[in-house]
């Protein structure tokens, strides 16, 4: 049932099936961003198609929830650049991406592309004009699907004790939870999904997607009128749904992967793409108390400024990013071509993936750059394997 | 839209298991001409074979605009049905740019917005193809076209066919010719400078190659397709409208051609483990051979389930969404779903086993 309706196109009330769509949405479907349970593209504004959308926010105000993100008046917390027939979207938005040159330790040249969005009013009496310079935006993908249920069966203690916010073991990094606002508990909780952490669970970010992306209302989130759309009974399904996608098992191994996957430690990367967690009690009994390979600590750190998005979400900062996990990485042009990596999609490979990273990654970063091609290719190779 | 479960080969069974750090799969697979032929003898003439019948579509619904008659409105639902026969056996197939670049949610998604579609015919918006590849994905592609052509209730007469109407009809046709031709193109020449993904695919395991970096990932990705297709038919478009008993909630259920969508996503499935596209008139090497020479029980037990599946489907009552409210029809559209769930069963247990080792 949660898969028909992960899959299910919403349509424009009334009617038959699927009712309630919009009136203001960014997709039809769940699947049609996250694109055979994976990732979706970088695309916006294109045709009838968004599998991307845009998160905004005030600099200063007063936030939605305790310590969330400030509604932009008349807009929300996220563009909706679609909309049902007879009414005007809130943007028209234009996606293009600026190359950027740079070179490894040994020469070799890369390209990177850096996302330059272009956003207007569709509609309101500033229709035509772009938005306030004020206004932050932050450009995000649809992230995969699979192992999340296994994500969210880790106690909070245990990314708890992995927290270091002040680097007081001075290794350079500064992990720490994400506390968004538990909208069904009434209090702060740990952050585990979106890419910056700022949802506590799975059940949240369901409902939270129905709501801002499809325009369809549930009982966690009702229509401003207080009507619902949805029931509990098929936001409980695409939940268990969600939950319980698995995780693509590793390709064969090499002995370049070996190698890489030893360089994975040696670099630096496992500092915060932590291999191993250990799950334990979760309401779906095959989650818990698992031995899992997630490649993360689900904690935020500061990437940089050349990955800053400038858009502060809970405590996240602008510079903060939730740490990706890395399972099924190695396949994820297998189940979308074209597919790209990090918050925006803005890396077309693993290697320019890397070599975005910044901040508390920089060291890794530049150990990776400046290493013989030969360890590049083997840690790529270990990647490919995940 | 289409499920298309990414199959989890970790725990084929369950799809809740971790993975320990050492699992691999599909490291041994090598019979890099299944890979080509699968390509070049199943993917690619299916879709060259579905692009000719949009076109034929196309000149249907031209002549129906032109010429509004019963004969040319039959005409125009024949050439709809035949260009589904492809259509559905790609199905057994949805990997590659027919996710990604939008193809199928383009031609095929579903429920039609009967609300916006009605409020674009009673606007005044010139009924371009450029207008209408720029609507929504709901008030496109097949099944759109079908309401136009079948009406609610499937007995609708060429008279009440109106001059929107048909001008709607005629950009969704130009459209489906344009989004197939693409979704042709995108495997034998690639579209927008991406590279042919028939490239992508039969060049697996070469260096370099991320989407598949073995030849197993090749294989593994054809029985992704199979498996995914028989969950689709059995647990999705049969069971989503027969356990809610909703005729609605049917997919093609304007034209009743519900039915044979299903058979054909089953034929889809045989010729994706035979090397062949039937109607196409192609052949080829496929994983039947490669199992035949070492697991010759196992290559019969298929081929008779898959038979089996598609002649149960073929003994529900016709039209579907009146069996799925007809109680003496419950046990063959029981059985149905039991002989496809059967057919998933062997290929995600023994035929992958065999394949991937």
């Amino acid at each position: 049932m949660g898969d028909a309706a992960f899959e299910a196109a919403f349509v424009t009330a009334p009617a038959p099936v699927n009712p309630g769509l919009g009136p203001l949405y960014n997709h039809t479907s769940c699947v049609g961003c996250h694109l055979r349970d994976g990732r979706g593209l970088p695309l916006l504004g294109q045709g009838p198609t968004s599998q991307a959308l845009v998160r905004v926010s005030l600099p200063t105000g007063t936030p939605e929830v305790p310590g969330g993100a400030v509604a932009v008046p008349g807009l929300g917390t996220q563009l909706q650049d679609h909309a049902i027939f007879g009414v005007e979207p809130e943007v028209r938005v234009m996606l293009e991406f600026v190359e950027q040159e740079g070179r490894y330790g040994d020469g070799l040249a890369y390209s990177l592309r850096r996302p330059r969005l272009t956003l207007v009013h569709a509609r309101g009496a500033r229709a035509g004009q772009p938005l306030a310079a004020e206004i932050l935006t932050s450009l995000r993908v649809a992230p995969p699907m699979v192992g999340r249920g296994l994500l969210e069966a880790v106690p909070a203690a245990a990314l708890e004790a992995l927290e270091d916010p002040h680097d007081a073991d001075g290794d350079g990094l500064a992990g720490r939870l994400n506390t968004p606002w538990d909208v069904a508990r009434h209090q702060a909780a740990a952050g585990r999904f979106g890419h910056k952490g700022n949802t506590p669970g799975l059940r949240q970010q369901v409902a939270a997607a129905y709501a801002n992306d499809m325009g369809v209302s549930s009982p966690m989130f009702p229509d401003a009128d207080g009507r619902s759309e949805l029931d509990d009974a098929t936001v409980d399904a695409v939940t268990l749904y969600s939950a319980t996608l698995g995780v693509p098992a590793r390709g064969p191994s090499s002995p370049a992967a070996e190698r890489g996957e030893a360089l994975f430690a040696q670099l630096g990367c496992a500092g915060c793409h932590v291999p191993q967690l250990q799950t334990g009690e979760h309401p779906v009994a095959a989650l818990a108390h698992q031995e899992i390979w997630p490649y993360s600590d689900l904690l935020l750190h500061d990437l940089g400024d050349e990955l800053a998005d400038g858009r502060p979400d809970f405590a996240a900062s602008g510079r903060h990013w939730r740490t990706a996990p890395l399972w099924g990485v190695g396949l994820a042009q297998t189940v979308t071509p074209g597919a790209g990596f990090l918050h925006d999609g803005r890396a077309r490979t693993l290697a320019e993936a890397i070599l975005w990273h910044g901040g508390e990654a920089e060291r890794a970063r530049e150990a990776f750059r400046l290493a013989p091609r030969v360890d590049r290719e083997a840690l790529l190779a270990f990647l490919g394997r995940l | 839209m289409r499920k298309s479960i990414f199959l989890p080969l970790c725990a084929v069974t369950l799809a809740l298991s971790a993975c320990s750090d050492d699992d691999s799969a599909g490291a041994a697979f090598d019979d890099r001409e299944i890979i080509t032929d699968y390509a070049d003898r199943v993917v690619i003439p299916t879709y060259q074979l579905l692009a000719q019948r949009a076109q034929a579509l196309d000149a249907a619904i031209a002549a129906l605009a032109a010429t509004p008659s019963q004969a040319s409105l039959t005409a125009a639902r024949q050439a709809w049905v035949a260009t589904r026969v492809p259509w559905e056996q790609s199905e057994a197939h949805l990997f590659g740019p027919v996710s990604a670049s939008g193809y199928d949610p383009a031609m095929d998604s579903w429920p039609v917005n009967r609300t916006d579609l009605d409020a674009v015919l009673a606007s005044g918006n010139a009924l371009t193809q450029a207008y209408v590849s720029a609507l929504p994905e709901e008030q496109k592609g097949f099944h759109t076209l079908e309401y136009l052509l079948w009406g609610e209730s499937s007995d609708k007469p060429a008279a009440a066919l109106t001059a929107r109407e048909l001008a709607y009809a005629r950009a969704l046709a130009a459209e489906l010719v344009t989004v197939t031709g693409e979704l042709a193109t995108s495997w034998t020449a690639g579209v927008r400078g991406a590279t042919p993904y028939r490239t992508v695919f039969v060049d697996a395991g070469l260096a370099g190659n991320t989407a598949y970096p073995s030849q197993g990932a090749a294989a593994q990705e054809i029985l992704g397709g199979m498996s995914g297709i028989c969950d689709e038919v059995a647990n999705g478009k049969i069971a989503d409208p027969y356990d809610a008993h909703d005729p609605q909630k049917v997919e093609s259920q304007f034209s009743y051609n519900s039915l044979s969508d299903f058979a054909d996503n089953l034929r889809g499935v045989l010729n994706a483990y035979t090397g062949d596209a039937q109607a196409a008139g192609t052949t080829g090497r496929g994983l039947a051979d490669f199992v035949a020479a070492r697991a010759p029980e196992l290559d019969a037990r298929l081929r008779a389930e898959l038979q089996a599946a598609i002649d149960a489907i073929g003994a529900i009552p016709a039209p579907f969404r009146t069996a799925i409210t007809t109680p003496s029809s419950y046990p063959a559209i029981e059985a149905a779903q039991a002989a496809i769930r059967e057919v998933q069963e062997t290929i995600d247990g023994e035929l992958t086993r065999v394949v991937l080792q």
